[in-house]
């Protein structure tokens, strides 16, 4: 519920972004209401309300069942649940009043993330009780990706948010100049890799063979599949600093890490793709089977983009331009979103005891949530190419050739306006989902799964 | 020489925390794939595989 409800306040904020940026006036000239303020809300929102109250569902879901054994501790579990929905208000308090620590996707000012620091640490303390207190001897290879992102995420917040108070909500990094970009993308990429890749990979090895009904493709693949992505995503970071002033051998390893990537990745997304072998033809009736194979084809894509992107000479013309920004939403709405919603599809029915109230909506939503994010994507490859080129483009005389900034904006605007159209039919897609939950939920008992 | 190679170049005792490193890392990789496709071990990765389809709860 969480999950839809902050998932829907993120892609509304997403969708008023996307029209502030077609049509200025939509900022309402209103520091609240102002992009600068605005963005970290939503991509705080799309990163740490909607999926993250999702996996930590799919967690709780998965790993009493692959351990067979309750949660340690169902009082944190709630301290849990409730920690988290806070920090999340928090956040939707401060950010549009202006208070930050400037840190992109760590905007969040001190006391708030001392709070999830020991959130975090009660959901670390529940989840290794329960692996300690498990009834089976062998840790399922979800398990091994859920551990990743448990400790890996510890690491990352505290380290990066490492800094001197001066007021309640002011603070000082204890880094400075490069180090502290440094620290930034080390912490930057891998919350993409250990928030928001591990653990839904780890989902998806439990959620998909029950979808499926039929084992992983390769088990021993899946091992490989989690150390060589583990040890390969870390080192990452630094491709995000290119032509900065990192020295040029610390780029260069990012660069090399990355593109490293693609194996483990396109390792775990054919593990995916191959164990639906023998069930393809339930992908005409079965909207969960459709919602991960499109989730896991969007795993593929991205995960070959990014390490393309990483290279420096593409870079060279992508970064700083909407091409980045397609990057994500491939990765965010089409990987991440659309597997979050072949799980719900999955548990929503089986924690109600409810048949799903539509398959026919499941459905409809499918396909405005996929034709929104190739909408979306498409539109922001065109214009992150477009502004490449405007930018690096010499006339006769060697001067820029659109050395007026307006030029791009003028030209790119076209693009911006489909890019809101993707993104309002993902949003009407999140709305469907609501409302197939919410009469889901509320159906009469005699709708019961088991009867 | 790269980058790289120069950084290193100028640190002999970093050139050997490297080279080690990658020998380390190198022998764990080639090591868990032995693991995971030894014959011995097969069965039980095997009934491993089927966790998520038993239904417990």
């Amino acid at each position: 519920m969480a999950t839809v409800l902050w998932g829907l306040v993120g892609m509304l904020v997403g969708c008023v972004l996307a029209l502030q940026l077609a049509w200025w006036p939509a900022n309402l000239s209103l520091p609240w209401t102002s992009f600068g303020r605005l963005r970290p809300l939503h991509t705080n929102a799309v990163i740490f309300a909607f999926p993250g109250n999702a996996l930590f569902g799919g967690i709780y879901y998965s790993m009493q069942r692959l351990l067979k054994t309750r949660m340690w501790s169902d009082k944190l579990s709630a301290v849990h649940f409730w920690g988290w929905q806070t920090i999340i208000v928090l956040a939707a308090i401060t950010l549009p009043l202006g208070m930050t620590e400037g840190k992109e996707y760590a905007e969040l000012i001190w006391p708030v993330d001392l709070l999830i620091a020991v959130i975090w640490l009660v959901f670390a303390a529940n989840f290794f009780g329960t692996i300690a207190i498990r009834k089976v001897k062998h840790l399922y290879v979800a398990i091994w990706f859920y551990m990743s992102m448990v400790i890996t995420i510890t690491v990352l917040h505290v380290v990066n948010n490492l800094a001197l108070p001066a007021t309640l909500t002011r603070s000082y990094p204890i880094y400075s100049g490069m180090t502290d970009a440094l620290v930034q993308w080390w912490y930057g990429h891998n919350a993409v890799g250990f928030l928001l890749t591990t653990p839904i990979l780890g989902l998806m090895y439990y959620f998909l063979p029950r979808a499926a009904q039929r084992p992983v493709y390769s088990y021993r693949l899946s091992i490989i599949h989690f150390w060589a992505l583990v040890f390969l995503y870390i080192w990452a970071g630094p491709h995000h600093l290119l032509y900065s002033a990192l020295p040029d051998w610390a780029q260069t390893l990012g660069m090399v890490f990355s593109v490293m990537l693609i194996a483990p990745s396109w390792g775990g997304m054919l593990n995916g793709l191959l164990t639906l072998r023998g069930a393809w033809d339930r992908l005409r009736t079965d909207p969960i089977l459709k919602f991960w194979v499109a989730a896991i084809t969007f795993y593929g894509m991205s995960t070959f983009e990014g390490p393309m992107m990483s290279i420096r000479s593409v870079n060279a013309l992508s970064h700083f331009t909407d091409w980045t920004i397609a990057h994500v939403h491939a990765g965010a709405l089409g990987w991440v979103g659309e597997s979050v919603f072949a799980m719900l599809y999955y548990m929503a029915p089986r924690v109600w005891n409810r048949k799903l109230y539509s398959v026919s909506l499941a459905t409809t939503h499918f396909w405005l949530a996929t034709v929104g994010i190739v909408l979306y994507v498409v539109a922001m490859w065109s214009a992150g190419v477009t502004q490449g080129l405007m930018w690096r483009a010499f006339d006769d005389g060697g001067l820029l050739q659109y050395p007026n900034f307006v030029d791009t904006v003028r030209t790119l605007n076209p693009f911006y306006w489909i890019r809101l159209g993707g993104g309002v039919m993902y949003l009407v897609g999140m709305l469907v989902l609501a409302w197939n939950l919410y009469k889901t939920a509320t159906s009469a008992p005699s709708n019961a799964l088991e009867a | 020489m790269s980058p790289v190679t120069d950084a290193v170049a100028q640190s002999a005792e970093l050139g050997w925390v490297l080279g080690a490193m990658t020998v380390a890392f190198f022998t764990a990789f080639v090591g868990w794939t032995l693991w995971a496709w030894w014959p011995a071990n097969r069965a039980g990765l095997d009934a491993a595989a089927l966790l998520p389809l038993e239904d417990s709860q």
